[in-house]
């Protein structure tokens, strides 16, 4: 007879394959499961086997124990860098489904300020780059001791194999010939090439690669300005004023976020 | 009598099944449709489907009774569910019924008993609600003769598990679909929807994994457990018979649910899990009372590819009065929300062997519960070619694969880290990291962070 309430419930599994017309049934052990049992409704084995089945789950999943401790794993080095604020990793997922142009700002900015990514973005970098040499190297940089240790313990995290290798740099998303000046214009000057031409037309929806492009690369100051103008634009490009709009206050909100 | 506007989970559970609703998605298209309207009570229109005349199809959404032309035997058809759908997103214009429509709607409200099939569930679990007009005596003796169909599908049921018993879990049978799928619609017919379910689930259990046999034994004396309950649900106590009955599958208008006397707390949005069944998807919320320490659950619907209610995010918390179902379980429904917390907000952490105390009160108290929720404070470690959530008290193991390892990992480094867990029959499904100054959401399911 099987003594414990695994052992017992080992043996009806085995039962339970070749079913009660060829094989009886275990006797449960002595107490509460064998009393259980004897009260079955019906006193055919496979009744009672199925009262048995029933009592023995309840009882193994109801008694979960904890399995024996295990030694910690040994931790990264220290990184005393403070860690990007939450709100600034909120943005990094906004950023990477609805405006990807601003990522490799919001990589640079995060590097130039001595930011340390968080777990969340940490993992989510290395996923979403894991093929994309250039900005995985700057997701390890920023990932600090953190960023080999996770590779070294979760190898679906690591790059391709055979993929590894200097790659191309980001691209810099190109901006036309005409609008390269206003780059490094003032905000004025920004907000009339800008807002001022979508309101006469001058831009239209033909433009929206160029104009994304210029807005994600033109001078941090004149990003709210520009926002705001474009808001107020009321011609048949609206639709287009209204997206570059969102993506000028998405722009200056992160840089913000960014900010010490 | 006016109607409130349905949600889109109630059309889900008028449907007497996930593919049932699937298929009235593809017809739920107005550009499919002719002549839609819509008044305070109807809705009506005319559908293009495979036959020469298109399906005049009607729907008393205050009474729930439909009417459809089309050949279709199953109550209610996927027109009137496609009707419900295009009307509860907004896609039937409010126009007057036109004279078939409102003879009709007079008509069958002239007569005692309606001529729908089913009623209209507010949510998987919600009551008839053709009770609510109905006299107090009619009233009784449908819900005698619904509890009467279900006490005879879990008889049936029991038959059923005695024989895979006697004839052994080698049987090839168990490897298709079809014995499971038969065993599920009989179990629908029965009203016991919560069985069918769990039937549905075990045919993806079968061959799967190594020790497939040993998860579907213990799944076949949890539903015999349920079978046997459910036969003497009379001779049990009261909220022990709730939790019963509401596992087989009794429904519970959500009016009444409301209607009881609210859990009032500070509630910490623990964690949430999303899962897909068929084409639903379905998720849980997980709250923690902060003053009571007593755990909810809300769930909540949606059909394929539409948005799940996001109003409760991990790591917030909302002072609320929460509803609760009849009977020991978790769910509950939130009511009057006083304020909301943006925190970061988290629950208690407790040891991996407190951990385990929690799990086993909530199963010993409902033991055919699938989830139950625990916040731990452990570090990630490996032990056995797995990974587990350990400290010095013992260890859990997490489920292969778990999405959310990647991220727990990361936070914890080495250290332990506050852990929002769901426990299941593999192991633990890591929810949310409560961090200092934020909660990483980790959850299974589409919103997902990383």
């Amino acid at each position: 007879m099987s003594t414990t309430v695994g052992e017992h419930w080992n043996a009806l599994v085995t039962a339970s394959l070749l079913g009660t017309d060829r094989r009886d049934p275990p006797v449960p052990p002595d107490g509460p499961l064998a009393d259980l049992v004897a009260d079955a409704v019906r006193s055919t084995p496979s009744s009672r086997m199925l009262a048995d089945v029933a009592a023995c789950t309840v009882a193994r999943r109801s008694g979960v124990r904890p399995r024996p401790p295990v030694g910690r794993l040994a931790p990264p080095d220290a990184d005393g860098r403070p860690v990007v604020p939450p709100a600034a990793a909120r943005r990094w997922r906004q950023v990477v489904t609805t405006w990807p142009v601003l990522e490799d700002e919001w990589l640079r900015t995060v590097a130039e300020r001595g930011w340390r990514l968080p777990p969340d973005v940490l993992v989510g970098l290395l996923r979403r780059h894991r093929t994309d040499h250039a900005r995985r190297a700057i997701a390890m940089d920023l990932a600090g001791p953190a960023g080999p240790w996770i590779v070294d313990h979760l190898p679906e995290l690591a790059a391709p194999a055979g993929s590894v290798g200097p790659g191309p740099e980001a691209a810099v998303p190109a901006v036309s010939p005409e609008l390269a000046p206003y780059l490094g214009a003032d905000t004025g000057a920004i907000v009339t090439a800008i807002a001022g031409g979508m309101a006469e037309g001058a831009f239209g929806p033909p433009h929206r690669a160029v104009l994304i492009n210029f807005v994600s690369r033109c001078r941090p100051e004149a990003l709210a300005p520009l926002a705001e103008a474009l808001r107020t634009v009321d011609s048949s490009g609206v639709g287009l004023a209204q997206l570059l709009a969102d993506l000028a206050a998405t722009r200056h909100q992160m840089l913000n976020e960014l900010t010490p | 009598m006016t109607a409130e506007r349905w949600t889109i989970e109630q059309v889900i559970a008028l449907a007497s099944t996930p593919a049932r609703f699937a298929a009235a998605e593809a017809v739920a298209v107005p550009s499919r449709w002719s002549g839609l309207g819509a008044d305070g009570r109807t809705a009506w229109g005319r559908c293009r489907g495979s036959g020469r005349e298109p399906y005049d199809t009607m729907v008393d959404h205050a009474e729930v009774v439909w009417r459809c032309s089309c050949p279709s035997r199953s109550q209610p058809c996927k027109h009137a569910l496609a009707l419900l759908a295009m009307w509860v997103r907004g896609q039937v214009p409010d126009v007057t019924a036109p004279a078939t429509v409102a003879r009709w709607a007079a008509g069958h409200l002239r007569r005692d008993a309606p001529s729908g099939a089913a009623p209209p569930p507010a949510d998987a679990t919600s009551a008839p609600d053709d009770d609510r007009a109905a006299p107090a005596g009619e009233r009784d003796r449908a819900r005698d003769e619904r509890l009467a169909r279900l006490q005879e599908g879990l008889l049936d049921l029991d038959r059923w598990l005695d024989d895979r018993l006697r004839t052994g879990l080698a049987d090839p049978a168990l490897a298709r679909y079809a014995t499971w799928d038969t065993l599920a619609a009989r179990l629908v017919d029965a009203r016991a929807g919560g069985l069918a379910n769990r039937v549905r689930r075990l045919a993806g259990i079968v061959g799967t994994r190594l020790e497939w046999h040993e998860q579907l034994l213990a799944e076949l004396g949890v539903l015999h457990l349920l079978a046997q309950a459910g036969q003497r649900v009379g001779e049990l106590p009261p909220s022990l018979a709730d939790t019963v009955a509401i596992a087989c599958g009794w429904q519970v208008r959500q009016a009444d649910v409301l209607a009881g006397v609210p859990d009032t707390d500070r509630w910490v949005v623990a964690g949430r899990s999303d899962t897909r069944e068929d084409r639903i998807e379905v998720r849980r919320v997980w709250l923690h009372g902060a003053h009571t320490g007593r755990w909810a659950m809300v769930l909540s619907f949606a059909a394929y590819r539409q948005s799940l209610d996001d109003s409760l995010a991990a790591g917030t918390a909302i002072d609320a009065d929460l509803h609760r179902y009849p009977g020991l379980g978790p769910r509950a429904l939130v009511g009057a929300i006083h304020a909301v917390h943006d925190g970061p907000c988290a629950p208690p952490a407790t040891t991996v062997a407190g951990a385990c105390d929690g799990i086993g009160a909530a199963l010993a108290a409902e033991p055919w519960s699938e989830h139950v929720a625990v916040t731990v404070r452990a570090a990630v470690t490996r032990a056995g070619g797995g990974w587990v959530l350990a400290d010095d008290t013992g260890s859990l193991p997490l489920v292969p694969g778990t999405p959310g390892l990647p991220v727990v990992l990361a936070a914890s480094a080495g250290d332990p880290v506050d852990v929002t867990i769901e426990w299941t029959t593999d192991g633990a499904v890591p929810l949310t990291v409560h961090l200092a100054d934020r909660a990483l959401d980790v959850g299974p399911g589409p919103t997902r962070p990383s």
